[in-house]
């Protein structure tokens, strides 16, 4: 005990000591508050420079769409030419919507095992060819759309001789979804927790089984939330589909046709001569954001549920 | 050492007198050790595992405890850069060199983990007989057989019986692991390892489990890990203790009942450990 330092108890320390430590602490604390205030307000206008110019399009969406939308035609008809005794008939956009929707279900059909499959197999192995694949799905990851467009078109329309076709356009949104499947799908199995697969091999289980049957299902969350990510990126892409969809102008299923696709009608209304036709325009993106709204939020809900049920 | 002292701090050996002699020999462990990467992690590990008994191993942190436990089932084959020297019999058959596959080996040796763990998006019904699904069982009578049993032996039957189809996750800490329990029993295994397998729970739930292994002696051997030193003197009838050496690799520094180890060690850092000096 005799070591300790004696420690001098609150009521010696002196009433100068006192006043001098209280002095210092006011001012040390003044200075925070300005600090803050300085800091508070700067991230105030970091947030007012992200969500102004956001509003603002959504305003403009709404407002210059809604009238657009209201009208079921838009849903049923397909596009028609204005002409000068009829400038303001313009159709509707059902080939675009039908084509979107074909688009992007192919397209995900295609992606979508394989995607998942590949990221199981980058989380799970260690291997040189994983690295390989790895850095492969990060640059196609960062690679501009348009390239998707090209090697479809001269891959599928050309090569393959299949020609204009909602399968070449699904083929090339299907190559530009991928790497965000493998990526998002690679970063949720890491996520499961190792002694879950220690439990797997524990009793008995093969490799393989405890990837499927216990692993593949803990991330399937993170899994889906990556697919509907990349199928909203997908079906708002105008560049990959644009070389090699062809722009058919009837409402077609078949993956053999040519379709149009929502962002190419957005694309080509946008150059026209006719008035009515760039108006139109808006009441398209309108239900293009709506539709990836609609989209990331039910896989939100979805996650969340998920989540809960745990 | 003064005798006064030590009569005072003796641990309170549960008397185990109820069961069975050391005759038959589950598993034996013949120099064995694990390395990493070349680095040691614990070796010297000479010992037998007694039939219907529960061993424990015991030891301060680094001591090799886990290590050692987690190669009697060949947990260690996946980790990169692993190797276990010497030689580990299950039923005189060597587990790495000998006649049995590695999944056969895992039926028949099966383990409890620290956490509890069960499968997060499993049913109770469906963690239970996770085990024999996964090795191809798929006739439901068999499933449903196994289900209860299981979930019987694991004390756990009563209180689930109305919600086996709810997801695992809503059980407590400890039922939870007690449930981790029913799906290694249902594989029906010789040998079950328990890497301190209530380190995680609390007292009451602790105790549940204590009750449980003493239990299932009846049916299976049981080898478990624990830092805590009454726990082992209350519920293993041997007890094998392991101390981090010089080099930092673990070693086993002696094995016998757990009575000897507790009350009449034979090397004196036995004695110490016991009494709490370190560790």
């Amino acid at each position: 005990m005799s070591d300790l330092v004696d420690l001098q108890s609150p009521h010696e320390i002196g009433h100068e000591m006192r006043d001098e430590i209280r002095r210092i602490s006011d001012h040390l604390r003044r200075r925070r508050q300005v600090r803050s205030t300085i800091m508070v307000a700067l991230c105030g206008v970091a947030l007012a420079v992200t969500a102004v110019p956001l509003l603002l399009l959504l305003f403009e969406l709404f407002h210059r769409g809604l009238p657009v939308v209201l009208h079921t035609g838009f849903y049923t008809q397909l596009p028609q030419t204005p002409s000068l005794v009829a400038p303001n008939v313009t159709g509707g956009v059902s080939n675009a919507i039908i084509g979107s929707i074909v688009l992007s279900a192919y397209a995900a059909v295609m992606a979508i095992p394989v995607g998942v499959l590949a990221g199981v197999y980058l989380a799970e192995s260690d291997s040189k060819l994983a690295t390989m694949l790895r850095i492969i799905a990060q640059t196609m990851a960062g690679a501009p759309s348009i390239l998707m467009g090209l090697f479809a078109f001269s891959f599928v329309v050309r090569a393959l001789h299949i020609g204009f076709s909602a399968i070449a356009g699904s083929f090339a949104l299907a190559v530009l979804m991928l790497p965000v499947i493998v990526i998002s799908s690679e970063i949720a199995v890491r996520g499961v927790p190792n002694t879950l697969r220690e439990a797997g091999l524990a009793l008995g289980a093969k490799p393989h089984k405890v990837s499927m049957r216990i692993v593949l299902p803990a991330a399937v969350t993170g899994i889906v939330t990556g697919i509907i990510l990349a199928v909203s990126r997908a079906i708002g892409e105008t560049a990959p589909v644009l070389l090699v969809i062809g722009g058919g102008y009837i409402n077609s299923w078949k993956p053999l046709n040519p379709v149009s696709a929502l962002p190419l009608s957005i694309y080509e209304n946008a150059k026209s001569q006719w008035p009515s036709l760039r108006t139109q325009v808006w009441g398209i993106a309108l239900v293009l954001v709506v539709f990836v709204f609609i989209l990331s939020l039910s896989a939100r809900i979805w996650a969340s549920r998920k989540q809960r049920a745990r | 050492m003064d005798q006064e002292f030590m009569a005072k701090v003796k641990m309170e050996v549960v008397d185990k007198s109820t069961a069975p002699a050391r005759s038959v020999i589950a598993m034996q462990l013949k120099d064995v050790a694990v390395s990493f990467h070349g680095r040691t992690a614990v070796r010297d590990c000479t010992f037998d595992i007694a039939k219907n008994r529960v061993t424990s191993l015991i030891g301060p942190s680094g001591s090799g405890k886990t290590t050692l436990l987690r190669a009697l089932n060949r947990l260690h084959d996946l980790t990169p850069g692993a190797k276990v020297a010497g030689q580990i019999l299950l039923d005189g058959v060597d587990i790495y060199r000998g006649d049995l596959t590695v999944t056969e080996l895992r039926t028949r040796v099966g383990m409890v983990f620290q956490r509890p763990n069960p499968f997060p998006t499993m049913s109770i019904y469906d963690n239970a007989i996770s085990g024999l699904r996964f090795n191809g069982v798929k006739k439901k009578s068999i499933l449903d057989e196994a289900a209860e049993s299981s979930l019987r032996s694991a004390a756990l039957w009563d209180s689930v019986e109305s919600r086996l189809k709810v997801a695992a996750s809503n059980l407590s800490g400890g039922e939870q692991q007690r449930l981790c329990i029913a799906r290694a029993l249902a594989m029906d295994p010789e040998v079950i390892l328990m890497d301190e397998p209530t380190s995680a729970l609390d007292p009451i739930a602790t105790l549940r489990i204590e009750e449980l292994m003493t239990s299932l002696k009846q049916r299976v051997t049981v080898v478990i890990v624990t830092h805590n030193m009454q726990q082992a003197a209350r519920i293993s009838d041997d007890c094998a203790f392991l101390l981090m050496g010089e080099d930092r690799a673990g070693e086993l520094i002696e094995f016998d009942t757990t009575e000897k180890i507790f009350n009449n060690p034979i090397d004196p850092r036995t004695l110490d450990y016991t009494l709490g000096r370190f560790g």
